[in-house]
């Protein structure tokens, strides 16, 4: 990620109001981890697995702060279950911003399933989300996806991708 | 050691913490043990959420006292957040697994703790200091009181035999009721706004 990418998301992410970041870390968004661990503004709390995380991102939701879930997409299919059983089942929403593996222009075959297995999950999980591949676009799609899921008191996601993350 | 008596010691003990616990017969019996808490309780019906949620709620809420009520299975289905407590020492969580050594809910499979698993020596490992099971009620009360008072993460891992309480009423809301019940005392409680008025625009 380019320094500006970085500063778009984390300016994106304070105007949004949010003050805690679960985060399990990935390759594409190296650079965006260690500069929300240095915000003073922000808490930042390593999970060991992206279910973990959107669990806790459900209970910093009751608690009235806002939190983000951020990671690679693989980790929307580790984090199904909780995410299935708090938003459809008691309408605890977690907003989630991650990497877009898989995408055209991947190269590593491991990478591939992520890209494959994204949208059709998002959409069976009814999970509404965005796609940016565009610097400027990235403070309108977290300001868009917080007011919609403190709306509807259910998920969504932004996915970065394209010269975002490469 | 049975779990209807121990919720009532720990009930004796809250007044204005914040409770989220497991699913399965538990549920009911928490919603009888703890009548003045039930606005303060989030009943769930989520294995493996429940400590990360409790977490998340101790992390938003840090002058607060919040309440785990987790289960042997539970806590199984999702050890990471063990390490993840451990590293991140939260001074206001206190974490209670029930541990009746099998799935009760379906019939009673055991669960990896009727074998060689130990939660607590699993917590000790994974950073959390304060991690203990006890299998008398007073020790587990004497262990409220001092997890209810603790400045670290506290874990207590509570052997209780299989029964259920019969003759309980059965608590009649769902997921989303209680989600809605929780959060307005969590408002009401706080002074604050959590799931405010839409716009009109």
């Amino acid at each position: 990620m380019q320094p500006s990418a970085v500063g778009q998301v984390i300016a994106g992410l304070k105007a949004a109001g949010v003050s805690v970041i679960c985060y399990l870390p990935d390759s594409l968004f190296k650079q965006l981890y260690p500069a929300l661990d240095r915000d003073p503004d922000i808490r930042t709390i390593r999970v060991t697995n992206e279910g973990e995380g959107a669990a806790i991102c459900g209970g910093i939701w009751l608690s009235g702060k806002r939190s983000a879930l951020i990671m690679e997409n693989s980790g929307l299919r580790a984090a199904t279950e909780p995410l299935a059983r708090m938003g459809m089942g008691a309408g605890i929403p977690v907003v989630m911003i991650m990497s877009y593996r898989g995408d055209l222009g991947e190269n590593n075959w491991w990478a591939i399933p992520h890209g494959m297995t994204m949208e059709p999950l998002l959409n069976a999980m009814r999970i509404p989300y965005r796609i940016v591949d565009r610097e400027d676009a990235i403070g309108r799609a977290i300001a868009d996806a917080y007011a919609w899921s403190h709306t509807a008191y259910y998920h969504s996601a932004v996915v970065l991708t394209g010269s975002i993350v490469r | 050691m049975n779990r209807f008596e121990c919720m009532q010691r720990l009930a004796a003990r809250l007044t204005d913490e914040l409770v989220i616990l497991s699913l399965g017969a538990s549920v009911d019996e928490w919603y009888n043990a703890a009548p003045h808490m039930r606005s303060a309780s989030l009943f769930q019906q989520q294995l493996g959420c429940v400590t990360p949620e409790a977490f998340g709620l101790a992390v938003g809420l840090p002058h607060r006292r919040i309440v785990s009520l987790d289960t042997d299975g539970g806590m199984m289905f999702n050890l990471g957040i063990l390490a993840t407590l451990g590293n991140e020492q939260p001074q206001n969580l206190f974490v209670v697994v029930w541990d009746n050594e099998c799935y009760e809910s379906i019939g009673g499979p055991p669960t990896h703790t009727a074998g060689r698993a130990d939660i607590a020596a699993i917590a000790r490992g994974a950073g959390i200091e304060h991690a203990y099971t006890v299998k008398t009620l007073d020790d587990f009360d004497r262990h409220c009181a001092e997890g209810l008072r603790a400045s670290a993460p506290y874990l207590l891992v509570a052997k209780i035999d299989r029964s259920v309480r019969p003759d309980i009423r059965r608590k009649h809301s769902d997921g989303r009721e209680d989600k809605y019940t929780f959060v307005r005392h969590v408002e009401r409680t706080e002074n604050i706004v959590i799931m405010g008025p839409s716009e009109h625009n």
